[in-house]
């Protein structure tokens, strides 16, 4: 399964500043072990050490929230992983 | 509230729409708006509603103009420098619009505030730049049943979303905790000057929706921008009935408790890069533990650096001295404020947070310094 990742800016500093990635898995948890494997510490950024989604950040695939890390990802989707902004 | 002759000249092309007419006109002008933070968002929002004829409007902010602040802060001049904003905001709004009653709020944004503050005001706009001022102004507007019109902006990326008592999820139930310096602010990371703009001019549109009772507002919907895509896109958010303010069983019923038992919590020292390199030239030799990745350690670090990154931190914690107090550092501040807490939770005394990361050393301190 190909899908886009449309990265929130603040981790951008991971992706060498791409805002979007073209990533494989059929699963949440298998796309973020993709961008993982490509962009060492972004999982971490997101997902806390009990796999949980840290409160500050919210994953959606396509227009849907995923609040789950089993949440099925399909061929042409897009997961957006969105961080709270601080500035004003 | 009726129009006089004047104002009725003044707000013509309202007037002349269908959905505000007079009715809608008079409904602005019987508004009480308070903007807090008179930044890059709060200035177009401010203009905007004072233009709009918005009868009462506080403008809360205790900083002073600074002359970093005029790319973005269009409601004031070079001559302001120096000013406190709240102050020079009121006179250039009663310079545009006689009309309304400004009222200038110069102080800070407080627990023990805030409840008067709001109950002064029928609507909220946040245009802070601090997390914490966010939580706090979302669970008041929960607790005091105030709309409010959250924005938020970062480098190229905005995000805007309206809260309104039962109708809809708050700010916490989209992003249920977050903390200051986890999130990189935009003096560290820095912003397009215009975004605010945009993003301004949408919480004062919205603001405008609410008074006169026209639209749809964005209740239950995140709009993220993105100007670099030019994009805009809409995420449906859901009321969390676990929300430790507007949840079926709220936790936090005074505005301001979480940050206070936050704050008593978390004694993290801030160190500036400066402050860290008179300690070096003095002798001293702090445990300096950098939590980058692989690859960005061995592009440049500190000599003598302990090298753990982030995603390990919490199995590696044992190899930190907990009486050691130790400096954590990253790239620009981000992850060494989470291994911060994470010390924190592991009892490690007084960790302190190198401000601005090893960007920050290489641009004050080392320009020889390779940051990746």
């Amino acid at each position: 399964m190909t899908c886009t990742v449309r990265i929130a800016s603040p981790l951008r500093s991971y992706t060498a500043g791409r805002a979007t990635l073209e990533a494989s898995g059929g699963t949440l948890a298998e796309v973020l072990d993709w961008l993982e494997a490509r962009c060492p510490g972004i999982r971490f950024r997101m997902i806390d050490e009990q796999d949980r989604i840290r409160p500050h950040m919210r994953l959606f695939v396509n227009s849907s929230e995923a609040q789950q890390l089993t949440t099925a990802v399909a061929d042409g989707d897009t997961v957006h992983v969105i961080c709270a902004l601080s500035g004003g | 509230m009726s129009l006089s002759a004047s104002e009725r000249e003044r707000y013509r092309r309202h007037l002349a729409l269908s959905e505000v007419g007079a009715a809608g006109q008079e409904k602005l002008k019987a508004a009480r708006v308070l903007i807090v933070g008179a930044g890059g968002l709060g200035s177009p929002a401010a203009l905007y509603l004072a233009a709009a004829g918005c009868g009462t409007l506080g403008l809360l902010d205790g900083d002073r103009i600074d002359i970093t602040n005029l790319q973005r802060q269009v409601l004031f001049d070079t001559a302001g420098i120096g000013r406190l904003k709240a102050d020079a905001g009121r006179e250039r709004l009663q310079a545009l619009n006689p009309e309304l009653r400004i009222i200038a709020h110069p102080v800070e944004l407080r627990p023990d505030n805030v409840r008067e503050l709001f109950a002064q005001y029928d609507l909220v706009l946040d245009g802070t730049d601090r997390l914490s001022a966010r939580y706090l102004i979302n669970d008041a507007c929960v607790l005091a049943r105030r709309p409010l019109v959250s924005a938020a902006i970062h480098r190229f990326e905005g995000h805007l979303m309206t809260y309104v008592p039962e109708q809809g999820p708050c700010y916490r139930c989209l992003f249920p905790q977050a903390i200051d310096g986890v999130v990189a602010n935009c003096a560290e990371a820095g912003v397009l000057g215009v975004l605010p703009g945009v993003l301004g001019t949408l919480q004062a549109t919205e603001a405008i929706k609410l008074i006169t009772g026209v639209g749809e507002p964005l209740v239950g919907r995140l709009l993220t921008y993105d100007a670099l895509d030019m994009r805009f896109s809409e995420f449906r958010v859901t009321r969390r009935r676990d929300c430790a303010v507007c949840g079926d069983a709220p936790t936090i019923t005074e505005p301001g408790a979480m940050s206070r038992n936050t704050e008593g919590a978390e004694p993290i020292r801030r160190l500036s890069v400066t402050a860290l390199h008179e300690r070096l030239e003095r002798g001293e030799r702090p445990l300096l533990v950098d939590v980058r990745e692989d690859v960005e350690f061995a592009a440049g670090h500190l000599d003598g650096a302990l090298h753990i990154p982030l995603g390990q931190l919490p199995q590696r914690l044992a190899e930190i001295d907990p009486a050691s107090e130790p400096v954590f550092i990253c790239r620009s501040g981000g992850r060494s404020m989470a291994a911060c807490q994470m010390a924190l939770r592991a009892n490690i005394r007084s960790p302190a947070n190198l401000e601005g990361g090893m960007m920050a050393w290489a641009a004050s301190i080392d320009p020889a310094m390779k940051v990746v």
